[in-house]
């Protein structure tokens, strides 16, 4: 699979808090293990009832796009092959406060409306610098 | 909340700028132009530099107090501080801090300034890194979203979404700010006039703003020099009050933008409430209003949150015309981040203050001015505004 950007476009920098989110192939929200409530991005204490105790809790991975941004000029020399490109802003249907970003893998920019249903896809990659398979959510929008 | 201090007691003595330049066609470094604008506000004051005893600012991490007062001379410093986080939405906070200072009786003479020259540091329209992301910025820069014009962008689309909002609500705020920037001969748009079919025809650099949506980088420095009234009559320009300021993030504001229940906004309706409330007005009492524009979406968002009208009534608010003096509400009337330059919002504090004195190129005229606001920018992080008036 190759990715949207391009197969040179930049991968994130991992750490612990991130690891399982670009590696699991699941959408690994992270969640109170104390209150139970789910939180995106992570934080070192649970934004609802401040508890240190966190674990992960997998989101089915459907959503409705929020907003789309068609970017026409870019911004770091890798993209200028890419533009017109779309960034999507994605509400998970099982944690609507948490929005996620990403690219709608199977339509074209101007194909992508706010309101459109979509589901996680994850494209694999292999990190150039640690040879590990990333798994990085994608969306595809649903017929 | 009613028995907060009204934060009135300080008083702007003095402003000063260096001219403006295009990015990178600035002859002095960034911090040559930081001294200008400095002593340019103690000037107009009739002050001594040697007299400043605090410094306030933000997101300036290059032009740091000991250098100053190095330069200038000071000769005792009292007070430094910065707001934390985001960038332009602190330009208000700086005074705010400045007024704090003062009116807590830490120090006399503080100067509240902002000095760019972006390009002696980093280049424009690119992404603020070239490398591999970390932090929240790890969950989006893969996806290709990487600039601040990128991330308005998706509030803004959503705002105009939700609202029935067409592109001509964002070609006002455009046309408004070149067009009040051909009154000021130190606006770097001046002499380059703005047609809306010019606006129209643009690129876009990422839907829905066209390049004329999009602030340019400019160098140069603007200040404000913040003591009390009993020492401003013993100084050279007439002074003007800090009658209210305020910082605000209120409760589900989100975080890395994007999330908590404040998605599509600029995090201003915390601002908003606490300004109104220390100020005693309310929004239609404002007589001229200076908005932060880094992109002209955002301008419709903080109307919107700053109660200036309502999300669905946001449109026919700016389509009564923006422009000129005589507009129902004059705005950014020196041309602002988008015409006069972009010195991080700091030239639009200048210009409140402007307006308040009788100065200003694109001076209100059915009135004195009372009343002059100046609203910063969604760094998606805590906003501030600053309320202006004259000096008892």
């Amino acid at each position: 699979m190759s990715r949207a950007l391009g197969d040179d476009w930049l991968l994130p920098a991992l750490d612990a808090k991130n690891h399982a989110w670009f590696t699991s192939g699941t959408l690994a929200l992270q969640a109170c293990t104390r209150c139970a409530a789910v939180q995106f991005p992570p934080e070192d204490a649970c934004r609802s009832c401040g508890s240190f105790e966190l674990g992960t809790r997998a989101s089915a991975g459907r959503g409705r796009i929020e907003s789309v941004a068609v970017v026409h000029h870019a911004v770091h020399p890798l993209l200028r092959p890419r533009v017109p490109y779309a960034v999507v802003l994605v509400a998970l249907d099982d944690a609507p406060h948490v929005r996620l970003l990403g690219n709608v893998l199977n339509r074209a920019h101007d194909q992508i409306a706010i309101g459109g249903r979509v589901r996680v896809v994850f494209e694999e990659v292999t990190d150039p610098e640690s040879g590990e398979l990333l798994r990085i959510p994608q969306w595809e929008a649903l017929a | 909340m009613t028995e907060e201090p009204s934060g009135a007691a300080a008083v702007v003595a003095g402003i000063g700028e260096s001219d403006y330049y295009g990015r990178g066609k600035s002859p002095y470094t960034e911090f040559q132009l930081a001294l200008i604008a400095i002593r340019a506000a103690c000037a107009d004051a009739g002050l001594d530099p040697a007299e400043i005893d605090g410094f306030t600012s933000y997101m300036d991490g290059r032009n740091d107090p000991l250098r100053l007062s190095a330069a200038l001379g000071v000769r005792s410093l009292s007070w430094t501080s910065q707001p934390w986080g985001g960038g332009g939405n602190n330009m208000a906070a700086a005074v705010q801090l400045a007024d704090a200072a003062v009116s807590a009786g830490y120090a006399r003479h503080v100067v509240a300034f902002r000095a760019l020259a972006q390009g002696q540091f980093g280049r424009f329209g690119q992404s603020r890194s070239a490398g591999r992301a970390g932090g929240d910025f790890a969950y989006q820069h893969l996806y290709g979203l990487l600039s601040p014009a990128q991330e308005c962008a998706l509030h803004t689309r959503r705002f105009l979404h939700d609202h029935r909002i067409s592109q001509e609500a964002l070609a006002e705020i455009a046309l408004a700010a070149y067009a009040n920037a051909q009154r000021n001969p130190r606006a770097i748009r001046h002499g380059e006039p703005l047609t809306r079919a010019q606006y129209h025809a643009s690129r876009f650099i990422v839907e829905p703003f066209h390049l004329y949506d999009c602030c340019p980088e400019n160098d140069g420095a603007a200040a404000i020099l913040v003591t009390t009234p009993e020492r401003a009559r013993d100084l050279a320009a007439q002074p003007v009050a800090i009658v209210a300021a305020a910082q605000g993030l209120g409760p589900g504001f989100g975080i890395a933008a994007f999330q908590g229940s404040w998605f599509p906004g600029v995090f201003y309706r915390d601002v908003a409430e606490k300004l109104w409330q220390r100020a005693g007005v309310r929004p239609a009492d404002v007589d001229v209003l200076q908005m932060y524009e880094n992109f002209t979406g955002p301008v419709l968002m903080a109307l919107s949150e700053m109660g200036f009208a309502a999300p669905d009534e946001v449109e026919a608010f700016v389509r009564r015309g923006l422009a000129g003096p005589d507009a129902v509400l004059p705005f950014n009337t020196s041309g602002g981040n988008l015409g006069e330059a972009y010195i991080h919002g700091f030239e639009l504090v200048n210009e409140a203050v402007r307006q308040v004195r009788g100065t200003s190129t694109c001076q209100v005229t059915r009135k004195r001015v009372e009343r002059s606001l100046a609203v910063a920018g969604p760094g998606y992080a805590a906003g501030s505004a600053v309320l202006f008036g004259p000096s008892a």
